[in-house]
């Protein structure tokens, strides 16, 4: 008892000697306690039968009547298809991508072509889907659209590179790394200029050439970090991207870009039927509960490295 | 000392920024609805698109002010307008008065936010507001619409029902149809009166492709239509009369189950597959469907004339002859052929005051919604403010000059919003009563008048007949399985543009079977016969043309 009180004393003495880290940290945790935390409070609509009147904690219990018309539902096995393979290519192809970016920018030298590229690279991801989307429609159109115009000019026949299910996943996963590639790099550029300079030094005496530092040195002192977001990133295996397919997919490519995210916020929103959409996000959710715990384990055994 | 500026400065920033957060976090509130003198009421106009005035309170409104001492605030709709009803009632941001469509998702979502007590029930006050219980009078409203909006409520009344035509001559007819530029079939050597049957207007379509006809380097696509595919898929008239039919038992069943249906999907199919329908048009916005429209791309189009003479006006303007005139008039399956074209012309929007609205409220509210369906506020939110936009010379009303070159000059519309025409406040007039009370639109221009009037003498050569018999569709939705089914039923528009765009007509038909199959596991047979049963001896609709 004593020795708790005593170790409870530390603890409160450690964090008031840092009391500007943690200040720092306040915002964070307000943000995820609101937005995240709160929330949670609303799952138990995927059990009730929602009504406007009866709200959260009103309505009346349905049990697992929303999961089971999922389950139900004809296309859901395709939905959750789609939507695991869209998921996949991103993170098998997309994950890799800022790394390379991270890793080529810290071999530019001159400072100005560096930052000019960074900022380049960052721009697109504070551009709203809605506008890449038209921005892709107007450049890929194939009734003067530059691109096709561009393959014209070199004697290639027009593509109709959207709602066309041979350049569907091309499409998707490519207009993501687009427009994510600058912004994920961050953490990987931030990871890199933490490692320690001696580093480099030793290997420079050992006669390592700049490819040879880049495998031995760079890429190990950022497997931490990449084997965190990897972590993180499969959590998300569940959820293809709501906005980007909502956009992107038509009635031609529907059978291969039909994903839970867009099947949620169609019931919910344009069907009216909450309860159905709560349910479907919960399961999501759930799904990406559990690949987080198994994919971390597979890593705290393989590598040391987990997220807890 | 710059430390403390820049310090400060940021503690600024921050403190504005954390008020300006928490502030968005608070509802808006409608406590205050004293507005100087009058009361200030919340209006949800609840259709995509509508805008209203640039330039504040608007004459029209100014005299809705002086007359009942309320001022209008206006919500308007961009994007679904379902998505709209739910999003209201889930979060609770609601209004003082919801107007908008009355049909589909958007009139289901406001059934269903009557049901759960969202609405306030106004049938012990209609006494009192004569206009209003005239536009929901039994004999005002057709009949299936009355038993599943109005007479649905065990004795409660939550809605109001506008637009529906006083009399016959007030009845809307929109014109839908395939309309061809004038030019064009001039240019393949077809008259457009001579294409009748589905083969024809495939033939057709197939001349216009093969005559490679380019505007601004860009091939012509030889059929088009507007955003989201609206409404190139009408050409469902020449398989199917309407959305249920007699399996020829005199039982109903859903058209998506049957023959012709599949028929329809491959028939479009092959348009696409063939090049001979736009492939962009199911999936692109309103701007780009108007600029292919501008750029003079489609040969064909599928809408109603008033649409397709807005969006063509500029390029017609620029290339005279080049107006799109009727095709057809096309076959209508199951119809004979001097059967007159059968429209539904009911009331198209409804409104209802929500619970947010309570006490002096609702009385304020019924006294606006009363004064507009009243024959003053009709005039006055048609046609401006008499005596400023117009005068009435014996007994009928009459643009003032000034106003009427205004209007006719102006083609974004802008100047009649800043009068306060075409704000929303047309939606909440009560009865259509636009030629037996109103004189007909006096804003109408005679070019634009000649080019309907002549497509109506085209296209309905045998007159109109508006539909008063029991749509199956309405009937449904009382079925006890209704809402395990109405997932799988509203899937049928997507299954159908899916098929449209399949790789073979075997993989079309699959996807069909595969709804059918979903749709029959969810309780499509228990609901028809339903219908059938609560159908039985009563007149159906089997023909209907899109109004």
């Amino acid at each position: 008892m004593i020795k708790s009180r005593k170790e409870s004393r530390r603890w409160i003495k450690r964090v008031w000697q840092h009391k500007m880290f943690y200040f720092f940290m306040l915002p964070g945790l307000i943000w995820f306690f609101i937005f995240s935390y709160v929330p949670l409070y609303g799952i138990q609509v995927a059990f009730r039968d929602y009504t406007f009147s009866g709200g959260f904690t009103g309505s009346p219990w349905a049990g697992l009547k929303y999961f089971q018309q999922f389950f139900n539902y004809y296309q859901s096995g395709d939905i959750i298809r789609n939507t695991v393979v869209i998921s996949l290519l991103k993170l098998l192809i997309g994950f890799p991508m800022p790394i390379i970016l991270a890793l080529l920018l810290n071999e530019v030298r001159k400072i100005r072509f560096k930052k000019t590229i960074q900022t380049l690279s960052y721009l697109p991801y504070f551009v709203s889907w809605i506008v890449v989307v038209t921005l892709m429609q107007r450049l890929l159109t194939p009734y003067g659209g530059p691109v096709n115009e561009l393959l014209g000019a070199f004697g290639a026949d027009p593509i109709q590179f959207l709602n066309n299910p041979t350049w569907f996943y091309q499409i998707i996963v490519g207009s993501e790394i687009w427009k994510n590639i600058g912004w994920n790099s961050i953490i990987f550029m931030a990871a890199i200029a933490g490692i320690d300079q001696q580093l480099y030094e030793a290997a420079k005496i050992d006669g390592a050439g700049r490819y040879r530092q880049m495998w031995h040195v760079t890429l190990p002192g950022i497997r931490n970090v990449a084997i965190i977001l990897f972590i993180l990133a499969v959590g998300n295996l569940m959820s293809a991207g709501y906005e980007q397919l909502l956009l992107l997919n038509g009635p031609a490519t529907a059978s291969i870009g039909s994903v839970l995210d867009v099947h949620a916020i169609n019931s919910g929103i344009r069907e009216g039927r909450l309860s159905y959409a709560a349910a479907v996000g919960l399961f999501q959710s759930v799904i990406g509960l559990i690949l987080i715990l198994t994919v971390n384990r597979i890593a705290r055994k393989i590598s040391d490295v987990s997220l807890f | 000392m710059t430390k403390i500026w820049h310090k400060g400065a940021a503690a600024l920033i921050a403190t504005v920024l954390l008020g300006g957060l928490l502030a968005g976090c608070t509802g808006s509130g409608s406590d205050n609805r004293q507005d100087g003198d009058s009361y200030k009421l919340k209006v949800l106009h609840n259709w995509n698109g509508s805008t209203g005035s640039d330039q504040g309170i608007t004459p029209i409104e100014e005299v809705i002010r002086e007359k009942t001492g309320i001022t209008i605030e206006w919500e308007y709709t961009k994007g679904s307008e379902a998505e709209k009803v739910n999003t209201i009632f889930a979060t609770q941001d609601l209004p003082d008065i919801y107007t908008g469509p009355a049909w589909g998702g958007e009139l289901d979502g406001i059934i269903k936010a009557a049901n759960e007590g969202q609405l306030v029930d106004i049938s012990d006050k209609l006494a009192n507001y004569p206009n209003l219980q005239k536009s929901i009078a039994k004999e005002n409203v057709p009949p299936a619409l009355y038993e599943k909006a109005f007479d649905a409520f065990d004795g409660k009344q939550y809605l109001l029902l506008q637009n529906q035509p006083a009399t016959n001559e007030d009845g809307m007819d929109w014109l839908y149809g395939f309309y061809v530029r004038k030019d064009i079939a001039e240019a393949v050597g077809v008259d457009p009166q001579s294409v009748v049957t589905k083969d024809d207007f495939y033939q057709f379509l197939r001349k216009i492709k093969d005559a490679n006809l380019q505007e601004n380097g860009q091939p012509v696509f030889p059929l088009g239509g507007f955003s989201n595919g609206w409404a190139v898929g009408i050409g469902n008239t020449m398989f199917f009369g309407s959305n249920y039919v007699d399996r020829g038992d005199g039982n109903l069943e859903h058209v998506f189950f049957r023959q012709e249906y599949e028929e329809y999907t491959l028939f479009y199919r092959k348009l696409i597959e063939e090049g001979l329908l736009d492939p962009e048009v199911f999936t692109q916005t309103d701007p780009i469907a108007k600029e292919k429209i501008n750029q003079g791309r489609i040969a064909v189009l599928a809408a109603h004339y008033p649409a397709i003479l807005d969006a063509s006006k500029e390029y017609v303007t620029a290339n005279p002859g080049s107006d799109y005139i009727p095709l057809g008039p096309l076959d209508r399956a199951g119809a004979a052929p001097d059967r007159p074209v059968d429209l539904a012309i009911q009331g198209n929007n409804v409104t209802a005051i929500t619970k947010n609205c309570q006490g002096e409220c609702v009385d304020k509210a019924l006294e606006l919604l009363d004064f507009l369906a009243s024959d003053e506020g009709f005039l006055l939110t048609r046609y401006g403010v008499e005596g400023v936009h117009w005068e009435m010379v014996d007994g009928t009303p009459k643009p003032v000059q000034e106003w009427f070159d205004k209007f006719a000059e102006d083609a974004s519309g802008k100047e009649r919003k800043n009068v306060g025409i075409g704000i929303g406040l047309e939606s909440l007039t009560g009865l259509d009563r636009i030629n037996s009370a109103a004189g007909g639109d006096i804003w109408a221009d005679q070019k634009r008048t000649e080019a309907m009037e002549n497509a109506r003498a085209i296209l309905r050569p045998n007159g109109i007949q508006v539909i008063s018999a029991y749509n199956p569709g309405d009937v449904i939705t009382k079925s006890p399985d209704w809402e395990m089914l109405k997932p799988s039923l509203d899937r049928t528009g997507d299954a159908w543009t899916e098929a449209v765009f399949a790789k073979s007509d075997e993989a079309a038909l699959r996807i069909l079977n595969d709804l059918r199959d979903q749709m029959k596991k969810t309780g499509y047979d228990n609901a028809m016969e339903y219908v059938n049963e609560n159908l039985k001896g009563k007149e159906v609709v089997t023909l209907q043309m899109p109004n």
